[in-house]
């Protein structure tokens, strides 16, 4: 009795210091270094369309003309609405072409920002929040939601393209955890829209799919039809009559 | 993150444990650097403690360095350890720790390179600085008192080397760095005796950057030196720092090699073992190695080397620190020509038989056969040549040998057209290699000094960057690392500018410092003459040669060159070769073999069986510049010397030896029996090479030359290098600079 | 002395004079005349218990009855040249009082891979005997120690 008590405790320890490396230490999902695909190699051209042209010389008129690099990290964005929510190497070799820097520095930029995808992500790329305050509000559950009902993993697309999901860090609106972030590549840059989806539930995070699906527009903000913005459930709890003024001395009695 | 709770609670828990057990004054020194209020009463609290104890005397600076006040009014005073040292303004906490002699630990600072601050292995304590600062980025103030040895600063080092070796595999036995790793020194002298990091280490792909630098990415501790001296020094931007936190690492992203003809400083630079040199993986460890201080020889500049060998073996070539000629850099082709002193090497005498094959025969008999020829044929159809790599005393002895015998047709390769070597300012780099950083406008005429001269070139580039000079190029299209205006590419140009017609010419003629550099390449060309006179007159209407300041160049191309021409080995007549009987080849490789009559009689004496041997008759086997002493002046006309290394291979002797002992074999005896004489023989003809590692410049200008009038031939300018890697017997020999030929030029 | 003398007599009688006057011969007892050491072993063999013979044939004494530190020795297979070297390693440590396992012991405990066979020492024995490490002139196996490749004639 007691030697078997002993060994299953025996087992639960070393099962402790068994835990697989990744869960221990996450590390940076993507890669850091290209590996060349048919649609993700140097040798395909990348060019900005014509209205996208316009806002590259639009941006690049922010900026004084000897430092033209200030300008990599809107490039970037704009090319990774263009291209469908994600850089190819081509585009950024592109953007380096425009700021006049070696292609290396952009690649640094792109690599070092997390919203920058450089692989493949769907049309509709929803990411979820992981930090600690929509964690414990069930960020984990709105996550398993979503992949289970797409049947793909993180960071990995739909079948049909439509859909990725990822994880993000915090989105800085803890008061309406949790939340995701649906960014919308569908419509290129002129239609691209970012928009946080607050207060979700699982329940609520597979309609806000279907109604992608379906192409609607879900709306942005909070979920939770009791809820006006950031106010509590029910309208305003605090703050309710005139506020008090600061207490002042009476200058008149003087 | 999980490692923060971890360590802030095994900090709290070791203090919590001194707290209770031992109660000794230890435990203030413990929490100070937990939380700010008690570090502050830590340090009242100890000074109280401890009335000043006795201070030690003041130590010298590091590495003898010594201060140089641009401007004696911008001394200002700081505190090192209670000592006072002035240094100049702008320089920074670290510099000044150097200066009153504490080395401060240190892994992403490099004097020659960028500061970036993010390795913190620097920090030392700051009075009234409310946290340790990092000492490489922070600038020195006037009354500054820093401290680098209190509680503070050794227990912030102590944390910060427990962060370095967190990721740091700990695989040292295996390590090529062993033995001279920065990491290795400074955790033994700086790290703690333990580490609480109990989780997974992180680990990276190893890139691929080309024949000449392995990497170990897991080892790499992201202090970014490589980055930046990729950018800054070797001028190809394509390394750069990838991902961030924990994920980042050093890559070029694509997969790409490191096409620079400096990519094997990055080894030096490295302070850990993550860029390692490939040819030396595992051959060697660094202990074993006996070094030996020399000179470079595969090019003109002459960088000062370490020859390591081991046993009767050179095991790798590493620079020396020399700020006149190449810092701290060398090129690939100095550092990784090695292996081709051990391949392809003479090392018996042969004769060519009548049946045409080789056969090994004695000394004696091999001289003696010589001597026979040599008295047979007219002295006027008696021609030496010296090779690219021979040393002052050896083309000497060749040119008193040959004189005595009759003939004074003898000369260096490289100075086969005849170049005019009466005024030294002719022929030298006569700005000097260290002064080429003022300059601020170049007009380089048919030379490609990345190529010819890598060491040159990086000076080149420092100037463009930090002065931001502009360089003029004339010559054929070539890539060099530093923005450039390409002129043209033949000397119709170069007229245009001497005319005045150029808009080049006005920005050389109001530049401060102008220097014009011309390839010696132009040596072989017809019209060399005419060329040189135009560009004279170019120097002379835009005022190049000042009496502060020469800014009229030659870029000599090979090691022996500067030497010959200031021992004067200048052929008689352009056409000696094709009437010669009795050839002489001190080492020349790159004599064309085709004018050579049929009839002649060739003796090579050499180090390697290259080009030159299979037309010789006699080969003599002769020891390679690591294997002798030898007198090289660079193309600054600085003269310097070579150290052996290593012994002789096979029955090889020096250059000078073999023509001293055939003299003696002819009946024409030279009159020297040891290098000093030779030496002393040298001094008569050119003094200014026995002044070692000292640079004697020219005295008289070029500009009292009387003016030629010819006319130039419109044919463009020729690149005078056509492989970088592979200009002479050892580097042909070398079988990584062939990998390095087939795999970095391709384009 | 008279059981001695009853034995030899006995010993001749049994094998023939020849083969007794061999024996004697092959296990030393001439040798013990001009040999003062080889008579000392001999002698004190008389009581003893032989615990082993290792591979070339010396053999391993233990007398408990003999004086603290003299109770284990050795008695050489050869008779006129022998000397301690000739003691294989398994049989050392019995013999110098480390262990109290005899060779035969230890030898079963030895892997197998270790299988390099004991040599005694032979300096001063003529060189082709001696060891001699792989860069040893002497070496008939000696290395090449040219760090260099030359070049070869007739290639063109």
């Amino acid at each position: 009795m007691f030697a078997r008590r002993a060994a299953q405790r025996l087992l639960e320890i070393r099962q402790v210091f068994r835990q697989s490396p990744q869960a221990s230490r996450s590390f940076s999902s993507a890669l850091n270094f290209h590996l060349d695909t048919p649609d993700n190699n140097p040798n395909n051209q990348w060019k900005f369309s014509e209205t996208n042209n316009q806002k590259v010389k639009e941006i690049l008129s922010f900026y004084p003309t000897n430092y033209k690099q200030s300008a990599v990290i809107p490039l970037l964005d704009l090319a990774q609405q263009q291209h469908g929510g994600w850089l190819p190497v081509s585009a950024m070799n592109e953007v380096a072409r425009i700021i006049e820097v070696a292609p290396i520095r952009v690649y640094e930029v792109a690599t070092f920002y997390s919203m920058f995808n450089r692989s493949k992500v769907g049309k509709y790329h929803l990411l979820v929040c992981g930090t600690t305050p929509c964690m414990i509000r069930g960020s984990r559950e709105i996550e398993e939601a979503l992949l289970n009902h797409l049947g793909v993993k993180r960071n990995e697309v739909t079948k049909d393209g439509l859909f990725s999901v990822g994880e993000m860090e915090c989105m800085g609106c803890c008061v309406n955890a949790p939340m995701i972030t649906i960014a919308d590549y569908s419509n290129g840059s002129e239609g691209y829209t970012y928009n946080y989806i607050e207060d979700v539930t699982p329940k609520r995070v597979v309609e806000i799919v279907e109604m992608l699906k379906r192409g609607e527009k879900p709306p942005p903000g909070t979920q939770n039809p009791n809820r006006f913005k950031c106010a509590p459930e029910g309208g305003h709890k605090t703050l309710l009559g005139e506020p008090k003024p600061p207490p002042c001395r009476d200058l008149d009695a003087c | 993150m999980g490692l923060g709770s971890l360590t802030s609670r095994a900090m709290i828990r070791r203090a919590s444990t001194i707290l209770n057990t031992t109660r000794s004054h230890n435990f203030s020194l413990v929490r100070s650097i937990v939380s700010t209020p008690e570090l502050k009463n830590t340090a009242s609290a100890a000074a109280e403690a401890t009335p000043d104890p006795p201070l030690p005397p003041p130590r010298p600076p590091v590495n003898n360095a010594r201060v140089h006040f641009p401007n004696p009014e911008d001394a200002i005073e700081v505190f090192v350890d209670g000592y006072s040292v002035k240094v100049p303004k702008g320089f920074t906490v670290l510099q000044a720790c150097e200066v009153a002699g504490v080395d401060i630990p240190r892994f992403c600072y490099h004097s020659r390179l960028s500061i970036a601050g993010n390795c913190r292995m620097c920090l030392v304590e700051v009075e009234k600085s409310p946290k340790p600062v990092a000492s490489c980025a922070m600038p020195a103030l006037p009354g500054m008192k820093i401290k680098t040895d209190t509680p503070i600063a050794k227990k912030a080092r102590e944390g910060v080397m427990e962060f370095l070796l967190m990721n740091h595999p700990l695989d040292c036995p295996i390590c090529d760095q062993g033995g001279e790793c920065d990491l290795q020194d400074q955790s033994m002298a700086f790290g703690s005796d333990r580490g609480r990091f109990t989780e997974m280490k992180r680990s990276v792909v190893d890139k691929n950057l080309g024949p000449l630098v392995k990497t170990v990415m897991t080892r790499c501790i992201q202090c970014t030196r490589c980055v930046r001296f990729a950018s800054e020094v070797a001028g190809v931007e394509d390394l750069g720092i990838l991902g961030r936190g924990s994920g980042e690492e050093i890559g070029t992203y694509v997969e790409q090699l490191m096409t620079s003809e400096l990519s094997g400083n990055v080894i030096d630079i490295c302070p850990v073992g993550a860029l390692t040199s490939k040819p030396f993986a595992f051959k060697a460890r660094n202990w074993e190695l006996k070094g030996t201080e020399s000179i470079d020889v595969t090019d003109a500049v002459g960088s000062n080397i370490r020859i390591d060998s081991r046993g009767p073996e050179v095991m790798r070539i590493t620079p020396r620190l020399n700020e006149d000629v190449n810092e701290e850099w060398i090129s690939d082709k100095t550092r990784f020509c090695y292996d081709g002193l051990k391949r392809q090497r003479l090392n018996d005498p042969m004769i060519r038989g009548s049946d045409g094959r080789f056969k090994a025969v004695s000394w004696r008999d091999a001289l003696d056969v010589i001597a026979e020829v040599m008295h047979k044929v007219k002295p006027e159809e008696i021609v030496g040549v010296a090779g690219k790599l021979s040393d002052a005393e050896s083309m000497m002895a060749l040119k008193d040998f040959l004189n005595k015998m009759g003939s004074n047709n003898i000369w260096c390769e490289g100075n086969g057209g005849q170049p005019q070597a009466d005024l030294r300012s002719g022929y030298l780099l006569n700005t000097g290699i260290a002064d080429l950083e003022t300059a601020d406008v170049f007009l380089l005429i048919g030379t490609q000094p990345r190529v010819e001269a890598a060491m040159v070139n990086a000076r080149i580039r420092k100037a463009v960057r930090s002065n931001h000079a502009k360089v003029g190029y004339i010559g054929p299209a070539t890539d060099l690392n530093y923005d450039y205006e390409h002129l043209g590419t033949g000397p119709q140009t170069l007229q245009e500018i001497a005319e005045g017609t150029h808009s080049f010419f006005s920005a050389i003629k109001n530049a401060k410092n102008p220097a014009i550099v011309v390839g010696a390449g132009l040596f072989e060309r017809e019209d060399k003459d005419a060329i040189l006179s135009i560009v004279e007159t170019i120097a002379k209407s835009a005022n190049v040669i000042r009496p502060d300041w020469n800014g009229l160049n030659v870029l000599l191309l090979n090691a022996a060159q500067a030497a010959s021409l200031d021992l004067g080995l200048v052929p008689e007549s352009d056409k000696s070769i094709e009437s010669a009987k009795f050839l002489y080849l001190m080492g020349a490789d790159d004599v064309n073999m085709d004018k050579v009559p049929s009839d002649a009689f060739v003796v090579y004496q050499g180090h390697h069986g290259d080009q030159g041997v299979y037309r010789a008759n006699v080969i003599l086997p002769a020891s390679a510049f690591s294997e002798k002493e030898g007198t090289y002046a660079n193309t600054e006309g600085r003269a310097q010397q070579t150290v052996p290394a290593v012994p002789t291979v096979g029955d090889a002797r020096d250059d000078w030896k073999i023509i001293r002992a055939l003299s003696e074999t002819a009946g024409v005896n030279l009159p020297y029996d040891s290098l000093i004489d030779v030496r002393e023989r040298i001094r008569t003809v050119a003094p200014n090479l026995l002044s070692m590692d000292e640079r004697e410049p020219a005295t008289f200008s070029t500009l009292i030359k009387p003016e030629i009038k010819k006319e130039i031939n419109p044919v463009p300018f020729k690149p005078s290098i056509e492989n970088f890697y592979m200009t002479d017997s050892i580097t042909r020999a070398s079988k990584i600079m062939a990998q390095c030929s087939s795999q970095l030029l391709k384009k | 002395m008279a059981s001695i003398v009853r034995n030899t007599f006995k010993a001749i009688k049994e094998k023939g004079l020849g083969t007794f006057l061999r024996e004697l011969r092959e296990e030393g007892y001439l040798r013990c005349l001009p040999d003062g050491n080889l008579l000392q072993t001999k002698i004190h063999n008389i009581g003893g218990k032989v615990v082993g013979v290792d591979l070339y044939g010396n053999k391993y004494y233990e007398n408990l009855n003999a004086q603290y530190g003299r109770h284990r020795w050795v008695e050489y297979a050869s008779k006129n040249r022998y000397n301690a070297s000739q003691v294989p390693p398994e049989w050392h440590g019995w013999l110098h009082h480390v262990t109290d396992h005899t060779g035969d012991e230890i030898l079963m405990l030895k892997p197998s891979r270790y299988g390099i066979g004991h040599k005694e020492n032979f300096t001063g024995e003529g060189d082709e005997k001696i060891y001699h490490s792989k860069g040893h002139a002497l070496n008939p196996g000696q290395r090449d120690w040219t760090r260099y490749q030359s070049w070869q004639p007739g290639k063109n």
